[in-house]
């Protein structure tokens, strides 16, 4: 809290990372509403479509994409695409990150991140369709993409988290005689937890977005549903599909959330 | 053998092939003869509706941006003093952009159709995030001993604002915008596929032909344009930084 000091007016700062050393149940209950108002506006809006849809009456082809069974095939290859990519995300990036900040391999980070950086100025549907162009189209192909395209908000933020990692702390840690590794994965680590675990939440948000993309190169999800809405004009098709796309994301984006807030070390 | 049958088939062309330069068609005359141009070659034959679609992806993000920077700027002056409003703001233009684009262009081609404004109305709503946060913690990081001295010199609360807090907020909110126009500029690709303008049309224009000849050089001529458009886009930032920002702070 800082006052002004003419008016006596108080400008608070938004306290989220200011409050030392609250309990995990602490911080969730701290965010409860913001955490609770998520799933509750999501599941609303997905009463509402269903009753709106419902009380359509629809033309063979809306009636065709808008069953249950084809919206729930469709989410699942979605969730099965960007599950997929995220896990590979995750497992090429935080090691690769660990790699740059290592001293014998320091000098390599800025080409990473360089690399990385560049990656990220791709539109995303150009570098779907150009490597499906060069190495054919399918489930995997749309894999590699989605893993370039969000592999470098991990790897930015594991290298940020290690990097901001107080020196001291490390040099107090080898004094105690730790050995490198257990620096690394006691002190270290935990220590860039928040901020890597940032980097995952926005990688994750950004594969089940691009995911959508998977249709037009036949790697299945979503999409699917909002292409054929969109190219045969049944705008009640794309915006169904789009609500359950957008809900999904919100919903991968409070999970995640929720994931951070438990996994955060009690320390920080 | 086959290049007089290639001429006779091409004398017939010339009239409509100009007709569809005139209105920034593309066209693939290599298409004809079943080869494949180098990139070059293929920019220099396409480059009026390669250059065409640049312009109008540049065009569509100036216009975003602007239409972004009044509601942003307008929604962080009026809630940066209240942390609830504040909050309410900053997590909502962020639901905006956990939304994927494609989706939310499905869902805004029900009221609005097809082409242009479905584009710039999903793409302003991915701009605001960036641009009211800034905003929101530019005014609130501006040092309470510098207003003081403001308010102690006799200024009112409008020109508090205009003349102290904004100018020095301003380095923070520019970069806001900086990010959303670099975030709109690949965002909008994906706006081709409902009929809006850009480098996208490119993009979509060689996936629609899959394989055939050229669609490899129309894709990636239209992937690096979005590339190098963002760049130059970053450039000019640099630029209107160094002249929009205060000089009292420029050394910072």
């Amino acid at each position: 809290m800082s006052g002004d000091p003419v008016t006596g007016q108080v400008l608070p700062e938004r306290g989220r990372y200011h409050g030392a050393a609250l309990t995990v149940a602490g911080r969730l209950a701290a965010n409860w509403r913001a955490l609770v108002l998520r799933p509750v506006i999501v599941a609303l809006a997905m009463l509402v479509l269903y009753l709106v849809v419902n009380s359509q009456t629809l033309d063979p082809i809306e009636a065709r994409t808008l069953t249950m069974s084809a919206i729930l095939t469709e989410l699942r290859e979605h969730i099965v695409l960007s599950g997929v990519s995220a896990v590979l995300t995750v497992a090429i990036a935080i090691p690769l990150g660990i790699a740059l900040t290592r001293p014998h391999l320091r000098w390599l980070r800025p080409i990473g991140l360089g690399l990385g950086n560049l990656g990220q100025a791709i539109p995303s549907i150009g570098l779907i369709v150009l490597l499906a162009l060069v190495i054919g189209i399918g489930f995997w192909t749309a894999v590699i993409a989605l893993v370039a395209y969000s592999a470098l908000s991990v790897l930015r933020n594991t290298i940020a988290g290690l990097e901001a990692v107080d020196r001291t702390v490390i040099e107090s840690a080898h004094g105690m005689g730790m050995s490198r590794l257990g620096v690394l994965f006691r002190v270290e680590l935990p220590l860039s937890v928040p901020v890597i675990l940032a980097g995952v939440r926005t990688a994750l948000v950004l594969t089940v977005a691009s995911a959508v993309l998977g249709t037009f190169i036949d790697a299945g999800g979503l999409g699917g549903g909002l292409v054929v809405g969109l190219s045969l004009n049944r705008p009640l098709v794309s915006i169904t599909y789009g609500v359950i796309v957008a809900a999904l994301a919100l919903l991968v984006d409070w999970l995640a959330l929720i994931i951070e807030e438990v996994l955060r070390p009690h320390g920080i | 053998m086959t290049a007089p049958i290639l001429h006779l088939i091409r004398s017939d062309l010339p009239e409509t092939a100009s007709n569809a330069d005139h209105f920034g068609i593309v066209r693939q005359p290599s298409d004809l003869g079943g080869c494949t141009l180098s990139v070059w070659e293929y920019f220099q034959q396409n480059w009026i509706s390669i250059v065409n679609d640049a312009i109008r992806h540049a065009n569509l993000t100036i216009g975003v941006i602007a239409i972004a920077v009044v509601i942003g700027v307008g929604i962080g002056l009026m809630t940066y003093t209240q942390p609830a409003l504040a909050s309410l703001a900053t997590s909502t233009t962020s639901a905006f952009l956990t939304i994927p684009s494609l989706a939310l262009l499905g869902i805004l081609i029900g009221p609005f159709g097809l082409g242009t404004v479905p584009v710039v109305v999903a793409l302003v709503l991915y701009a605001l995030l960036p641009i009211t946060r800034n905003t929101i913690v530019g005014l609130r990081g501006v040092d309470p001993a510098v207003v003081g001295a403001a308010q102690g010199m006799g200024v009112g609360r409008g020109r508090l604002i205009y003349q102290v807090k904004f100018p020095l907020a301003w380095p923070v909110v520019l970069s806001g915008i900086r990010v959303s126009t670099q975030m709109i500029i690949g965002i909008a690709t994906i706006g081709a596929y409902v009929k809006g303008p850009g480098l996208g049309n490119q993009i979509f224009g060689g996936l629609g032909r899959f394989g055939a000849a050229n669609s490899l050089n129309q894709v990636l001529i239209g992937t690096v344009g979005v590339m190098l458009l963002a760049l130059l886009f970053d450039l000019v930032y640099v630029v209107i930084g160094r002249v929009t920002t205060s000089r009292g702070i420029r050394g910072n």
